[in-house]
């Protein structure tokens, strides 16, 4: 009998999808034609007419190659938005939008040390808010079926926006304020990512981890 | 107003209908088509998997890998709750076309 998934691997050829997901493509199929072969020769069709029909199955494998990938990139396009984007959002607006009421209501930052570039800048009420929204970001991904890094990148969007944001400036800041030492510059930077990526980040990413026990504990029904 | 995606709704539809009965895999989902139709609807390999991995996507159905008593491995497909809302739309839409065809076709039932 053919080895029909080394006939489909054959034919569709390095799938462009992850390892795992491309075997069970291949894996699937083989196992479609298999069944359809057994059933012709159960019915008495030769071995080389059973081998026949069930490849004529596919009249063009390129098309078949193309008509998957396209389905697949239909749904990676879907999961994208439902996973990272939508939750990202989320997280990004809901973080942002309490620091502009917070600060609204009069919430002063704690400086490590005021007046200078390199001053930590702190807003802890903020801080302290942002493992609940991360959470809320992780829920909104999980729910979509998000798992792993996604899930993380997700929650921690707020941090993750600023700390590029930061890092294009930076080349930027040489153009506009060529007189200020690369020093001042690297410890400005550094007190920005500090300030608001990683203990942000960190708050975030604590409130996925929260998240991730409390769906541990919740029973399943 | 009926679809102008003629051809993929007549596939959607009898996936879904045929799933509705029972969890299957992708070659018994299209034996089932062809028996039920008569052998008027036939599936083959090329047009049933790239519409399951859509309809996956869309959350219609999820196939889960399974293993028969003689070890094979078989992807079986099952209807989830948003497949099954979207049976009765799908139902109606076909109606209004075979009501519409009847009316320009002169086409009686036997």
């Amino acid at each position: 009998m053919l080895d029909w998934l080394a006939y489909v691997n054959h034919r569709l050829s390095r799938l462009p999808l992850s390892e795992a997901e491309a075997l069970q493509v291949m894996e699937e199929l083989a196992a479609h034609l298999e069944d359809d072969y057994l059933s012709l020769r159960a019915q008495g069709v030769s071995e080389s007419e059973a081998v026949r029909l069930a490849c004529a199955q596919v009249s063009s494998w390129r098309e078949l190659r193309r008509d998957i990938l396209s389905a697949k990139l239909e749904g990676f396009m879907q999961n994208r938005v439902s996973q990272l984007w939508i939750p990202g959002l989320v997280t990004l607006f809901s973080a942002y939008a309490l620091l502009a009421l917070m600060q609204f209501a009069g919430l002063r930052a704690m400086t490590s040390h005021p007046g200078e570039p390199r001053g930590i800048v702190l807003y802890l009420p903020w801080i302290l808010s942002l493992p609940l929204i991360g959470a809320v970001g992780a829920y909104l991904s999980r729910r979509a079926q998000a798992t792993g890094w996604r899930v993380y990148f997700a929650a921690s969007l707020p941090a993750l926006a600023l700390g590029v944001f930061f890092l294009l400036i930076l080349p930027w800041s040489f153009v506009v304020d060529p007189q200020v030492p690369l020093h001042t510059k690297g410890t400005a930077l550094a007190a920005l990512m500090v300030s608001w990526v990683i203990l942000p980040g960190f708050a975030l990413c604590l409130g996925v981890a929260l998240q991730s026990l409390r769906k541990m504990s919740v029973p399943r029904s | 107003m009926i679809r102008t995606e003629l051809k993929r709704g007549t596939a959607e539809l009898a996936i879904l209908s045929v799933l509705e009965q029972q969890p299957l895999h992708g070659y018994e989902i299209s034996r089932h088509i062809e028996q039920d139709s008569g052998g008027a609807l036939r599936f083959t390999l090329a047009a049933l998997y790239p519409l399951l991995y859509r309809m996956e996507n869309r959350g219609w159905v999820r196939g889960e890998w399974e293993t028969s008593d003689n070890g094979r491995r078989r992807r079986c497909y099952k209807l989830l709750p948003r497949g099954r809302k979207m049976l009765a739309p799908l139902r109606a839409e076909w109606a209004d076309l075979f009501r519409a065809m009847r009316r320009v076709a002169k086409v009686n039932h036997a």
